[in-house]
């Protein structure tokens, strides 16, 4: 017992030294110190100078900011409620107890552990205007071959779409593990009632899925902010930067352009769109409970 | 009857559409170039091979590649587990004052996104001078926050009984943290590893900004390099994709359990 008081202080400090010296090296400090570079102007070879909030004043008067933060809005928009309303309906098919049931877990979140490389290259091949796999389904229709990712009116709708086949899948765990957690009286009941299967769904299973069902869409809505790496690697941004979103400006202004401090300034404007939606969890969350 | 029918097929059918992409990845991978780019939809025209996977080990860096990503994600996941045990271990199992706020701390790391620190980070390791080099790809990694979540709240449930039992025979923290909290921890920790290793293998943004040096990429950023350099190859472009998602797809099949349950468990967190 001695030895556990004693020690206490010390025990703590070399318990948890690593962890929070790279947690302060590597998270804390470069979110002080990009909000630090954002009221700078600075492109790696000049001497930084002090413009207080011009680079925010400059983003929302950027056409680009503003054109890339449209696209990641749209993106946003279109991914969200399909991927979530996806994944709930995978996830009725895969809480079955039934054998089919299993299969459907395993089938529909194998693709969520692909990288995005890999499914940015896979999903550009599928959508090839001349030899891809959907226009040649297509054209045993006697259809006509669609500009997938080349044609500005498809080209960000086919992003969402591979990305709706790569991530519903995590969706799907959420929702099946809520699902799961209902005991089973409650279905029971709601049997000996006479409530049908379409009743039981909308009285009973979606309205106790509340608090999943909004954890699902402030992640999904953050997730789907952060939009990047399959459209780089589907698209490059293109057709004409249609699909140039916020963080490939971003990261444009930074590595192409050296505009660090401006780059910055994008960053933490993306940062507080996310930490508002996380703080619309936060008061939504206390008043559910 | 007829009902239940309908529902198998349509369900058949909903598997087939899931996996299409994944069969034609495969199909495509095995083509002879000359029978990727035509008009007809057929498997195969020209008998399927291998002439992609060995192109691909012996034209290109993909091995090199291969190797960085194992080397990165085994290190990620080691010392992840390292530094989120022993932080979880303090703020689960040590009470002292003000072990709520930090527990607080580090759980708002959860809404600090990559993609808006990765300037900073940048600027951060080319001072450092380790930009460019695989442990720049590793360190931003191990501070995992999901991580010391997931642990604290298994090592709360380990019984009190048995740690007050060591301590009596004069045990010490490190004695006890070693031989007691691990060993009971083990599920949890898995989770963990395999939730690190996934991101790590995975990780894109990143590695594509910190390193320049095609030899050093890791596998996903050489993926993505291919279509720069080989533009139009895509068979070869598949037999990459492939090679890259082998270990995944193998961890996927074993470990199938362990990967749900991690992802469920970010969703308790809310």
């Amino acid at each position: 017992m001695q030895h556990r008081n004693r020690y206490v202080a010390r025990d703590i400090a070399l318990f948890s030294a690593s962890y929070l010296i790279v947690y302060f090296a590597f998270l804390v400090f470069p979110v002080i110190y990009g909000i630090y570079l954002s009221f700078f102007d600075w492109n790696i070879l000049s001497t930084k100078k002090f413009i207080g909030f011009k680079n925010f004043v400059e983003a929302f008067g950027d056409p680009k900011f503003l054109a890339s933060f449209a696209h990641t809005c749209q993106f946003v928009l279109l991914s969200t409620p399909t991927i979530i309303i996806i994944g709930f309906l995978l996830a009725l098919i895969a809480v079955r107890p039934t054998k089919s049931g299993k299969v459907a877990e395993t089938v529909f979140f194998l693709p969520y552990i692909l990288s995005t490389t890999v499914v940015g290259t896979l999903w550009a091949w599928l959508f090839q205007k001349n030899f891809g796999l959907f226009n040649q389904i297509l054209a045993q229709f006697g259809l006509k071959p669609i500009g997938w990712l080349t044609d500005p009116r498809y080209a960000m709708a086919s992003i969402v779409g591979a990305t709706i086949w790569w991530t519903a899948g995590f969706n799907m765990i959420l929702f099946s593990a809520a699902i799961k957690q209902i005991p089973d009286e409650i279905y029971d009941s709601a049997r000996m009632d006479g409530a049908g299967r379409f009743a039981t769904l909308t009285k009973i299973t979606i309205p106790l899925l509340k608090d999943t069902t909004l954890l699902v869409v402030i992640l999904q809505l953050i997730a789907s902010f952060k939009v990047f790496g399959q459209a780089y690697v589907m698209t490059g941004g293109g057709p004409y930067a249609t699909t140039e979103v916020l963080v490939q400006y971003v990261y444009k202004t930074g590595f192409s352009y050296f505009r660090l401090g401006y780059a910055s300034a994008m960053s933490i404007l993306l940062f507080m769109v996310i930490l508002i939606i996380s703080g619309f969890q936060f008061i939504l969350g206390k008043e559910s409970k | 009857m007829m009902k239940r029918t309908i529902g198998a097929a349509a369900l058949v059918f909903l598997f087939a559409l899931w996996l299409l992409p994944l069969f034609w990845l495969i199909i495509t991978s095995l083509k002879a170039e000359q029978d990727v780019m035509t008009d007809h939809l057929a498997l195969f025209s020209v008998a399927p091979s291998f002439v992609n996977y060995a192109k691909a080990f012996g034209g290109t860096d993909i091995l090199k590649w291969f190797k960085n990503s194992v080397i990165v994600a085994s290190f990620t996941t080691l010392f992840t587990l390292f530094l989120n045990s022993t932080m979880a271990y303090v703020l689960s199992r040590i009470k002292f004052r003000g072990r709520n706020s930090l527990l607080l701390f580090i759980l708002a790391g959860m809404m600090v996104p990559f993609e808006v620190i990765i300037i900073q980070l940048y600027l951060e390791f080319n001072a450092l001078g380790i930009l460019n080099t695989l442990a720049a790809v590793i360190l931003p990694r191990l501070a995992l926050p999901i991580g010391v979540f997931i642990l604290t709240q298994f090592f709360k449930g380990i019984p009190e009984a048995l740690e007050e039992a060591a301590y009596m025979d004069g045990a010490s923290r490190f004695l006890i943290f070693r031989a007691i909290i691990l060993p009971l921890g083990k599920s949890a920790l898995f989770v963990v590893a395999i939730l690190s290793f996934v991101n790590a293998w995975n990780d894109f943004l990143w590695p594509l900004v910190s390193i320049s040096d095609s030899a050093k990429y890791t596998i996903t950023v050489g993926i993505a390099n291919f279509q720069g350099t080989h533009g139009t190859e895509y068979a070869l472009i598949m037999a990459g994709a492939v090679i890259a998602s082998i270990p995944l797809i193998v961890m996927y099949f074993i470990f199938k359990k362990n990967i749900v349950k991690g992802i469920a468990m970010t969703g308790i967190k809310g």
